[in-house]
């Protein structure tokens, strides 16, 4: 027990020195710095993520109205005149044909 | 001199350089505390203080400012002692082997590191806060997170090991 106690009281007294304690605490906010940084950057990120999602549902279920509308008309539409919906369909060929021809007048 | 609680209470203010105050304050402490647990192994125990002072900041609003601030970073550097030992085991490669030319690193009191060798993580842990660091039985427990009778428990195992 006396070896314990002298082991004991020898190592009481030894002090023990960090070593560079400047550059130890400074290493220490540069890490928790990039840590609150990362952390700020995955909550944007999160938020992002999640307004994206939600104004994409949001688009896509104005869009799927749109086309139901649409695809109401036209069906109204062929249910009525057959001659209309052909100049119709035929007209739009034509006015997209015309302009991928002239590509140039579009894009310069 | 400003104390460590109203130093932590900047730092949660938004003040973050203070926490490198307290850094300074406690880091031969930490270190120390990390040597001799360790058995003087430097590098484990330089890790064990820093990953003992990001711990502490991240969990710093869960501080009690009425309880003294290094009594709780010992409990956060206990705790990394363990999860470190765990993970790592370039550490525990480097303590378990069995190279007669291997001393720990350098300085401290090497008798004692000897001593402590057999003893297992906690029972070092226990071991060296009581008699070292001289901490209450009641002041261990609570640091390392266990009951009182337990830790008198380990400690006596402790020292039979040790005669």
């Amino acid at each position: 027990m006396n070896r314990l106690e002298a082991v004991i009281e020898k190592e009481k007294e030894v002090s023990y020195s960090q070593r560079d304690k400047d550059v130890f605490s400074s290493h220490l906010l540069i890490l928790i710095h990039q840590e609150e940084e990362s952390k700020r950057f995955h909550r944007k990120l999160w938020l992002g993520l999640f307004l994206g999602i939600g104004i994409m549902s949001f688009s896509f279920s104005a869009i799927n109205e749109i086309v139901n509308d649409f695809a109401v008309g036209l069906s109204n539409v062929m249910a009525g005149d057959l001659t209309t919906v052909a100049t119709l369909s035929y007209g739009l060929s034509f006015v997209l044909l015309t302009l991928l021809k002239k590509t140039d007048f579009i894009f310069n | 001199m400003e104390t460590d609680e109203v130093l932590v209470k900047r730092t949660l203010g938004g003040e973050t350089d203070c926490y490198g105050v307290l850094a300074q304050r406690h880091a031969d402490y930490l270190f120390g505390l990390g040597m001799r647990l360790t058995a003087g192994n430097r590098d484990f125990a330089e890790d064990i203080s820093q990953q003992s002072f990001l711990r502490a900041y991240k969990y710093l609003k869960s501080f009690n400012t009425k309880k003294k601030f290094r009594q709780w970073l010992t409990g956060i550097a206990v705790n990394c002692y363990k999860d470190l030992s765990h993970k790592e085991n370039r550490y525990l490669s480097l303590e378990a082997t069995d190279e007669p030319s291997y001393t720990p690193d350098f300085g401290g009191n090497t008798g004692f590191y000897e001593l402590i060798r057999p003893l297992t993580e906690e029972e070092r842990t226990i071991f060296t806060l009581r008699y070292v660091y001289e901490y209450r039985i009641d002041e261990i427990a609570e640091t390392v997170g266990l009951k009182s009778g337990t830790v008198k428990s380990r400690m006596s195992r402790a020292l039979e090991k040790l005669r």
